[in-house]
């Protein structure tokens, strides 16, 4: 498959009169797939909305390259064919959500009405036409903000923390809405830190911490490792660590035993053991790796500061203030 | 073209409903309104006076709210992020700021076409001279060249400095070239001036636009003064302010073209 965004070694430097220059983000190799959805994730500050304003030619890259649906960043042609919903996105609040889109499309030259009759509701906005945005709740906001990057049709799509400080239905309606893109071929790059969110939606996923990409890949691969707990009674300890599995641990739990072993391992033949001993299953239960493990695992890992520790801790919990 | 049509016609949309804007609008036209009552209280010729005010009205309330419109113009926009859903569409970073700037022009012109009906009517009423309107609305549309120089010297500022530094930038360019530009170009012409003291008048006549050019009130309000050759003047300094508009533009979008936003 073709790549929608390929970049290498991209860097952006910022002057600082403390640090000198500060790379926020720093020799950058993304690859995104057509048709994928692409998960940017990192903590506040790690440098994802700057990578996106780059990719857009909004701001301009200090070193390196990149590449968006195979054009070089900063080519016009290309913003025929991509769109952006900025993160906290504000809208010209005077405007009704139709007169919104009115805009919009004229910037492309699209003045087809029933395009944007179609788009709204799309989003599910099309009673809330004639209200003005002023009027709009932050979830409509967001999806109008949709709705108008929907305008041209586009191939490409950038959301920057697309569900940033909306109600679960909100979130739900977004993430919805995002699926239906991908189901319509389009390619669609999140950045985000709402982590549950990711996890359901996207095909791919980069880690990008402090400016540098510390994971990137199908998320599949990422979260691969997970263990299962087996418990059971009327089998021996000593029995169960016979059996000699690659990285399992067993102990003594009141009432019988349990044993924590990758979830590669070969569980029937536990199961087969424990019945043949006489003894008795009481539970098995998958633990699978999640993100929040992963992003945690790989963003602590760099932390070299505790306070910054903390600071990643308080993100993965999601609640923003 | 479209998306500058689009641009301006949106600024226009905002300006209309801005407060701050229509607060300054609403005491200009208030003075406008009093202005008569106001003449009484002066001996000299009553309609000299008037006609005096009233213009004088008109441009004070056009300068500052060419002023006050231009400067929050773009950083606005950089703030709020609508500019990135702008310029993430097929539109240069040139036709926004041009679209920027004929909304402002656009809106602008409104505003002091309103303005202008409300001093001719109060003119009409006062005076019962219907034939004297025209003379006296011919100030107005010299001031609009004026203020369009105006806004796109604040515009020009925007692109590199604060709002506020801004303000008094142009704010301050524009008194200047209205109080001093006809001084500097006295010292340029008179031949007693040092060879020194001349090159810079002439600098300074150059570097800053002439608003006084467009100060043509004086034989409006003055009978016994007269421009010489009217229409050519009026013809010869509008192209001296669309050209310069046009430099300003020019220089503007080479910084915004650089410019991180
Ligand atoms: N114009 C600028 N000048 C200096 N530093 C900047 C500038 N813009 C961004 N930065 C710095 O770059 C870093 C990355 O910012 P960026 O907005 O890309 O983070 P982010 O990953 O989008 O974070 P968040 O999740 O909070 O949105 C931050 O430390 C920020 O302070
Ligand atoms: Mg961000």
């Amino acid at each position: 498959m073709a790549a929608a965004i390929e970049t290498t070694k991209l860097t952006k430097g910022y002057k600082s009169r403390i640090h000198g220059t500060v790379n926020v983000v720093d020799k950058l190799d993304l690859h995104v797939e057509e048709g994928e959805i692409f998960g940017f994730l990192g903590p506040n500050g790690a440098g994802k909305t700057t990578t996106i304003k780059m990719l857009l030619g909004i701001i301009y890259p200090t070193s390196g390259e990149g590449y968006v649906l195979g054009k070089e960043i900063g080519d016009m042609d290309v913003h025929r064919l991509i769109s952006y919903v900025p993160e906290r996105p504000y809208y010209y609040e005077y405007m009704t959500g139709m007169e919104l889109l009115k805009f919009y499309g004229s910037l492309f030259g699209i003045t087809d009405v029933k395009k944007f009759e179609a788009l709204l509701e799309k989003v599910n906005l099309h009673r809330d036409a004639s209200k003005t945005i002023s009027q709009y709740s932050k979830g409509m906001q967001q999806r109008v903000g949709l709705a108008q990057s929907l305008l041209n049709d586009p191939k490409l799509l950038f959301l920057d923390e697309p569900t940033g400080g909306l109600d679960p239905i909100a979130h739900r309606e977004i993430r919805d809405l995002i699926l239906s893109f991908r189901d319509e071929g389009r390619t669609v790059f999140i950045s985000s830190h709402e982590l549950s969110e990711v996890e359901l939606i996207c095909d791919r996923v980069a880690i990008i911490n402090r400016g540098v990409i510390e994971r990137q890949g199908k998320l599949s691969d990422l979260l691969s490792g997970g263990r299962v707990e087996i418990s059971a009674e009327g089998v021996p300890t000593q029995f169960i660590s016979d059996m000699k599995i690659n990285d399992a641990n067993v102990r003594a739990i009141p009432g019988g035993v349990l044993l924590d072993m990758p979830e590669e391992a070969d569980i029937t033949a536990v199961i087969d053991a424990v019945r043949a001993q006489k003894g008795k299953l009481l539970s098995i239960v998958p633990r699978k790796k999640r993100l929040e493990d992963l992003f945690v695992e790989t963003v602590r890992d760099k932390s070299v500061a505790p306070a910054a520790a903390k600071k990643t801790l308080t993100v993965e919990s999601g609640d923003k203030p | 073209m479209r998306p500058i049509i689009s641009i301006a016609s949106t600024t226009l949309g905002e300006a209309i409903r801005r407060k701050v804007l229509l607060i300054i609008l609403l005491i200009g036209i208030l003075f406008l309104v009093i202005a008569p009552g106001l003449g009484v209280l002066s001996a000299r010729s009553e309609t000299t006076v008037l006609r005096g005010m009233l213009l004088g009205v008109i441009q004070l309330t056009s300068a500052v709210i060419a002023v006050v419109l231009t400067v929050y113009m773009i950083p606005n926009e950089i703030e709020r992020r609508t500019i990135y859903t702008i310029l993430s569409k097929p539109v240069q970073r040139w036709q926004f700021l041009v679209g920027k700037y004929l909304g402002a022009v656009l809106s602008l012109g409104l505003m002091m076409v309103l303005m202008t009906t409300v001093m001719a009517f109060t003119f009409y009423l006062q005076q019962r001279d219907f034939t004297a309107v025209p003379e006296l609305v011919k100030a107005p549309v010299m001031y609009f060249v004026q203020m369009s120089l105006l806004a796109a010297l604040a515009v020009f500022f925007s692109t590199f400095v604060a709002p506020l530094v801004n303000f008094f930038l142009s704010g301050g360019m524009y008194i200047l070239g209205s109080l001093f530009n006809p001084f500097f170009q006295t010292l340029d012409q008179s031949p007693t001036t040092p060879i020194g003291a001349k090159v810079a008048a002439k600098l300074v006549n150059v570097i800053l636009p002439n608003f006084a050019n467009y100060n043509v009130q004086n034989p409006i309000i003055n009978p016994g003064q007269s421009i010489a050759n009217e229409g050519a003047y009026y013809f010869q300094v509008s192209i001296y302010g669309l050209f310069y508009i046009g430099i300003l533009l020019v220089g503007g979008i080479l910084v915004f073209d650089r410019r991180e936003v």
